[in-house]
């Protein structure tokens, strides 16, 4: 099913297949990373002095304000670099044009 | 009340009915009643997932838990933000590409099995009504604050509960998932406007945030207590170190070290499972659009949160100093701290804003309510309507039929909340939690990332999964995290009872464990790999862009209506 605008509304299972690994591998990555400062910052709380009981410019100490902001910065921009990150790895691996349309699965335009 | 805080109530109920009444689906259609035609935009439906997912958890009962433990409290507002993390990274697109109605509907689907659909239906309604009852006391709480008086032969408490439930399953009855988003993305502008009004005028009056940290945690943290002797203010132990004080900036206020990590991995493992979170991504055109949808929750999550738990700060601080001058504080503080902590931001909002100000901060405390009681009663209403009435109990049910039996839903449900809130008594639990409110919403995030979290990204991400396998790691993950709350309300010791509140750290792993082990010895349905394309290929994604592009390139050549043609285009490329 191929299109004047060069874009298949076909995926190979081949295809699907190679593009679910890496996105497993981005999404892991990224988990990884996520799950180090989620769990790091209460982690530093409870076993570095100066993480809670030191004082930055005012009186905050550098534990608060990861948990008052900090965070909240840095999830958003996991996010945003896993998202961009995805789509383009599915642009890329995902709607070339096939030569051969014999495939064994229908092509899968309509949603269940 | 003051006739400007009733004047800008019902300005507010009459603003939201407005919009219900002029974007209500005009059709029987249950894609229109449930999932809004599936045709929801990236900015609206990230404003309308804010809508359904902070609730009065998030805008009293992170203040709250801020004001009464500090930094322990902190971690609500961290796991609620974190949750859509995992979400994005692991849910969000493949959900949206297999579509459906709901997460029993997608699990019943995914691996074929009537009997995985039903499990799920039982554990989502668990969970809505454990998110439901939350909702429902906070609307109570505020009522009483804000109004003080009931309708006759109801307390004020009581009387916030039943106008609060009833008005929204009103409007969810009649607008349908389409009112419902328009109304929600609405909800949540009025409640983030609510929070940076109040931010700025506090920190306009000369509030040092930093500054208000080191003065209060230059002091023992003591908060009000009531026993024999009266209300008098009782200094807080400090569960890391018991020969130490607990003080504002520092963990152990509330928690214990295990205690700590189990609160934030049950909030961030909880939002994946959420169902009436997770039934907006099926409104979104394309799994892309879901994607994106969740980058812009995760911006919006982080300015809500911070701005709550400086809020929470400014509170403890401003209202202490503020009792001298304001005499109508006493009857509400013991020596300048709240006796009920969740009315932090209302009575920040009366000492900066006058009553104006307890009008605008209590409408986006019920603007907030509202907003999830809405999301909640939808989802119960696909979840019953499609998922048990379509399904099993009338098969050959008109699309009408099955919309009516979603509204029906709606009714009960709404009825069982409101009963279970008028049967509580939030003040005889406020003295064992930091914050009621976010402690009962944190049992339903404990439930869904228990028992439907593990199952939902096993059967995403690994063609093993088996309908038995989904069923048995459902029941585990549910039945061992209702286990230990209850083994966690008897007297275990305080470190213990708090890890046993928040069970995901142990009952997640646990139904994931069972899900593979039973799936390994089970066989997964026939056609999984044709799943799997629909799951992570594109190709309906591409299906559904080229549509709207030759939808749009045929308006465009049409002169009549090529002027619409262009501003649908602008207006759809924005929202993208």
């Amino acid at each position: 099913m191929e299109h004047d605008d060069g874009v298949d509304e076909h995926d190979t299972p081949a295809e699907v297949d190679a593009t679910f690994r890496t996105l497993r591998r981005v999404a892991i990555t990224h988990v990884v990373l996520f799950l180090a400062a989620v769990m790091g910052v209460p982690a530093l709380s409870l076993t570095l002095g100066w993480w809670s009981g030191g004082r930055l410019a005012g009186g905050m100490s550098p534990g608060f304000a990861m948990a008052a902001f900090g965070l909240y910065a840095f999830f958003l921009v996991i996010g945003l670099a896993a998202a961009t990150l995805s789509s383009a790895v599915e642009a890329r691996m995902l709607g070339g044009r096939h030569d051969d349309d014999n495939d064994d699965y229908p092509a899968d335009g309509e949603l269940p | 009340m003051t006739v400007t805080s009733a004047g800008t109530l019902v300005a507010l109920i009459a603003l939201v009915a407005l919009v219900t009444l002029v974007v209500r689906p005009r059709g029987v259609s249950t894609v229109d009643f449930y999932l809004a035609g599936q045709r929801v935009g990236v900015a609206t439906n990230a404003l309308a997932i804010c809508g359904d997912y902070f609730s009065a958890a998030s805008f009293l009962g992170v203040a709250a838990a801020v004001y009464v433990s500090g930094l322990d409290g902190v971690w609500y507002a961290v796991g609620f933000a974190a949750g859509f993390v995992p979400v994005l990274l692991f849910v969000a697109a493949p959900l949206r590409r297999f579509g459906e109605f709901s997460i029993p509907d997608f699990l019943g689907r995914r691996l074929a099995s009537e009997r995985v659909r039903l499990v799920a239906v039982g554990v989502v309604q668990i969970v809505i009504l454990s998110y439901l009852v939350p909702q429902a006391v906070g609307s109570g709480i505020t009522w009483q604050l804000l109004v003080g008086r009931g309708l006759p032969g109801l307390s004020a408490y009581a009387t916030g509960v039943v106008l609060s439930t009833a008005v929204v399953a009103g409007m969810v009855a009649f607008g349908g998932m389409r009112g419902t988003t328009w109304t929600q993305a609405i909800q949540f502008l009025l409640l983030l406007g609510a929070l940076v009004w109040l931010a700025v005028v506090v920190a306009g009056s000369g509030f040092n945030y930093s500054a208000a940290v080191g003065d209060l945690s230059a002091e023992p943290l003591a908060n009000p207590v009531h026993d024999d002797t009266g209300w008098h203010l009782q200094p807080e132990s400090n569960h890391l170190d018991p020969t130490a004080p607990a003080t504002f900036g520092q963990p152990g206020a509330a928690y214990g070290p295990l205690a700590q990590f189990a609160l934030i991995l049950t909030l961030v493992l909880g939002t994946a499972g959420l169902p009436h979170v997770m039934n907006r991504y099926f409104t979104s055109p394309t799994g892309t659009a879901a994607r994106m949808t969740t980058v812009w929750v995760l911006g919006l999550a982080g300015l809500f949160y911070a701005l709550a738990v400086m809020l929470g700060t400014a509170a403890r601080q401003q209202i202490a100093a503020a009792v001298d001058d304001h005499p109508w504080l006493e009857e509400l503080t013991v020596d300048g701290i709240l006796r009920v902590p969740e009315h932090a931001l209302p009575v920040l909002g009366r000492i900066y804003g006058g009553d104006s100000g307890l009008a605008v901060v209590a409408a986006g405390a019920l603007v907030a309510v509202m907003s999830t009681i809405a999301g909640l009663l939808l989802a119960a209403a696909a979840s019953w309507g499609h998922d048990v009435y379509e399904r099993h109990i009338n098969p050959r049910a008109t699309q009408s039929q099955a919309v009516w039996a979603g509204r029906a839903s709606t009714a009960v449900v709404a009825l069982a909340a409101g009963g279970l809130a008028i049967a509580m008594q939030p003040a005889d639990l406020t003295p064992a939690v930091p914050s009621i409110v976010a402690a009962m919403v944190t049992w339903a995030f404990a439930i869904a990332g228990s028992a439907l979290t593990p199952v939902f990204v096993l059967a995403i991400w690994w063609r093993g999964t088996t309908a038995a396998g989904a069923t048995a790691g459902m029941l585990v993950g549910g039945l061992v995290s209702v286990s230990m709350f209850v083994v966690g309300a008897l007297p275990v010791g305080p470190g213990l009872g708090q890890m046993l509140v928040t069970p995901t750290l142990v009952a997640a792993p646990l139904a994931a464990l069972v899900t593979w082990l039973v799936s390994r010895a089970t066989t997964p349905p026939d056609d999984v790999e044709r799943q799997w394309l629909v799951l992570h290929g594109t190709a309906a994604d591409r299906h559904a862009e080229r549509l709207a592009r030759l939808t749009i390139a045929s308006l465009g050549t049409t002169p009549r209506r090529s002027g619409h043609g262009t501003q649908r285009k602008g207006e759809r490329d924005a929202d993208r």
